[in-house]
């Protein structure tokens, strides 16, 4: 490298340092403190000059690094052979991670703890899979998808705790449910695209979420339902001591009581759903209306001009895409035992959005990815409490740094007429 | 040769603007008929109309079939291509970019597609009547395909694919929704010379072998005057001349439009 390259970088570090400067001087610099009656400021110019030397010392390096013009770097050697083993093999990929989810159970390390997050990772791979469509597929953006969720769980619950019918019958009413909200959502923003129809999205999963908290006769407010039936194991509940006449799962197979057989069950359940709904969108996308879907993404007025009802391929997608939210949501009903409005924020619905986007339009295994790296990252750093959501942002930048175009980018076709070369 | 399509005092008005005034024409099966005219002669206006994109302000069209006529007023949006059977391309080029060359074309026959597949249910219980139509769709693909020599290119991404390629994918991909009329905007646009006179091909075997009339719009004059039947010529949205390719090279009007009047 040359000289002039060095004082160049030099310079650009510096003036890195400037703008570090700027942001931690008022920022971190100064920390007000209250002694006594009044407030005062307390400088802390250490931490910020520490913080501002980290960053002149990080860009040099930065700098240092590219001026080598060596174009594989650390992170991208990483992440373009971390792409070619899941595009490659995506198959053995997927079927090691099946196999992996399936005794994940049984593993010697896995406790309960371990379990939560599981099911909420899975939780949210479902809930990803289901707006991959509406998302990633026909390109709709929709902001709201916590709606739906939101209806899954609130039919089901009221359905449960109403007629008290078993959770087999009330799972595909609350996706009916859902289904029939997804329509109704569809129906006025047919015309709109884009920024505008995240707008109105956005609008509507709050509509949901402040009918739930004022329409108080029905939904109970802000206080929620609770009491919400359990599932049963094909008709045994997971009961320490059943009813009378009835008999519980440990008695039938003659196992000691343990809180773990009802959450290894939520597990599987919830891993059975997440894998029907990713059979289903695989299948569904190689359909004529799946194919409807892409090319209703790629070009709007292109589909008219062949044909192809715009109105209703849109409406399937946000039905279908509506129907997944609506089963999660009445496994999260199941599981909780207890749901207020609370739990559907916007901030899920920005989540379910980032793993769809972040993952990479339309691509399943992406969601999978980015669902363990976005919540799991999230989960590590429980203990740091609310700046646990610093990680989260921090792991969003890494992938769009590393990875713009989401982790897993690359779409294959629906449908091949030489068949796979490779 | 009988009449396919009769565009009778067509008008079509942007507030004060009228981009089109009274014009009529036939188009016959069989035959291509372009429109030709200066920039800004509403031709794309007249595309954009028969395609049900705007409704006109007045005037009716008509598409006739065997004994009967339908009038396109009728169909809008989407109507156009599945009912009527009024196939477009588009002056700027919009396949479907990201979808491979085979997809583009299937998305074309989505509706039978959608009946084969028993609207998504046969195809999910993954059905045999489904996967052989399925297959009858994609011999069809492969037809096309054969015809602009892009099989072998028929599993990557149609916007990978040479500008002129794009093009005439484009237009066989509007074939395949069986069009009994085909509109063209501006197929020769950016086309090389020998890429032009590829397309000359395909249009006249389009013409000779498909029950198909075309309407053409294009500035490229050797395409117009090596395949026209027929030739409308616009000016600010008036028709000035309607004739075979070479009365129109030597038409007083046409000339004045063109290249202005002598002083």
């Amino acid at each position: 490298m040359e000289k002039k390259d060095i004082i160049q970088s030099f310079k650009d570090s510096l003036f890195t340092g400037l703008i570090a400067l700027a942001l931690f001087g008022p920022i971190v610099g100064l920390r007000t403190s209250s002694k006594g009656e009044g407030l005062f400021i307390t400088p802390q110019w250490g931490v910020v000059f520490l913080l501002v030397g980290l960053c002149i010392l990080g860009r040099f390096l930065i700098n240092l690094n590219s001026a080598r013009k060596t174009e594989i770097t650390f992170f991208s050697k990483f992440t373009s052979k971390f792409s070619a083993i899941t595009e490659d093999k995506a198959k053995h990929f997927a079927i090691t991670a099946i196999l992996f989810a399936v005794v994940f159970p049984f593993l010697p390390f896995t406790d309960r703890y371990f379990m939560d997050v599981a099911i909420m990772i899975l939780t949210y791979i479902m809930l990803g899979w289901g707006l991959n469509i509406v998302v990633g597929l026909a390109g709709l953006l929709d902001l709201g998808y916590v709606a739906f969720y939101a209806v899954g769980a609130y039919s089901y619950a009221l359905i449960a705790t109403t007629f008290g019918w078993s959770f087999w019958i009330c799972l595909p009413l609350a996706g009916v449910f859902a289904a029939f909200f997804g329509i109704l959502l569809g129906f006025p923003v047919l015309r709109l695209r884009g920024d505008y129809l995240a707008i109105v999205t956005l609008g509507f999963g709050e509509i949901i979420r402040i009918i739930l908290i004022n329409w108080y006769e029905v939904t109970n407010g802000p206080d929620g339902i609770t009491g919400i039936p359990r599932p049963s194991f094909f008709g045994l509940p997971f009961k320490r001591s059943p009813d009378e006449g009835e008999t519980s799962f440990h008695l039938f197979f003659n196992l000691e009581y343990s809180t773990m057989h009802r959450i290894i069950f939520l597990y599987y359940l919830i891993l059975v759903l997440a894998l029907i709904t990713n059979y289903f969108t695989l299948k569904i996308r190689k359909l004529p209306v799946g194919r409807a879907w892409e090319a209703l993404r790629e070009d709007e007025i292109a589909c008219k001009s062949l044909g192809v009802n715009p109105t209703n391929t849109k409406l399937t997608a946000f039905a279908i895409g509506a129907m997944f939210g609506g089963f999660a949501g009445s496994f999260f009903a199941t599981r909780q035992a207890f749901i207020s409005p609370e739990s559907f924020t916007f901030i899920e619905s920005a989540i379910i959005v980032a793993i769809v986007v972040l993952g990479g339009m339309g691509s399943q295994t992406g969601v999978v990815l980015a669902s363990i790296f976005l919540i799991g990252i999230t989960e590590m750093f429980r203990d740091l409490e609310q700046y646990r959501m610093i990680a989260f942002g921090g792991a969003m930048v890494l992938i769009m740094v590393f990875k713009p175009k989401g982790i897993l980018a690359n779409r294959k076709p629906t449908i091949l007429m030489h068949g796979d070369k490779k | 040769m009988s009449n396919l399509l009769s565009v009778e005092n067509l008008t079509m008005k942007f507030g004060g603007l009228t981009a089109i005034d009274d014009l009529s024409f036939d188009a016959k099966n069989n035959q291509i008929t372009s429109i030709i005219g200066p920039n800004g002669a509403g031709k794309t206006t007249v595309f954009n109309c028969l395609t049900g994109f705007y409704k006109p302000t007045n005037g009716q069209m008509f598409l006739h079939k065997e004994d009967s006529k339908i009038s396109l007023r009728k169909y809008t949006d989407f109507k156009i291509a599945y009912v009527a059977k009024v196939a477009r391309t588009f002056q700027n080029i919009r396949l479907f970019p990201a979808m491979s060359v085979l997809e583009n074309l299937l998305v074309a026959q989505h509706n039978e597609l959608m009946v084969a597949s028993g609207y998504s249910l046969f195809g999910l219980l993954n059905l045999k009547t489904y996967r052989d139509k399925e297959q009858l769709a994609v011999d069809k693909a492969k037809y096309w395909l054969d015809i602009i020599g892009l099989t072998h290119r028929a599993d990557d991404n149609a916007g990978d694919l040479p500008y002129g390629d794009q093009r005439k994918l484009e237009i066989v991909r509007a074939m395949c929704i069986e069009p009994r009329l085909l509109c063209l905007d501006e197929p020769a646009a950016g086309l090389n010379p020998k890429e032009s006179a590829e397309l000359n091909k395909l249009l006249k075997f389009i013409k000779t072998e498909k029950q198909t009339g075309i309407l053409l719009i294009e500035h490229d004059m050797s395409v117009v005057m090596g395949i026209s039947d027929h030739v409308v010529v616009l000016n600010y949205g008036k028709k000035i001349f309607e004739g075979t390719a070479d009365q129109t090279k030597n038409s007083k009007e046409v000339i004045e439009a063109y290249l202005g009047v002598d002083e």
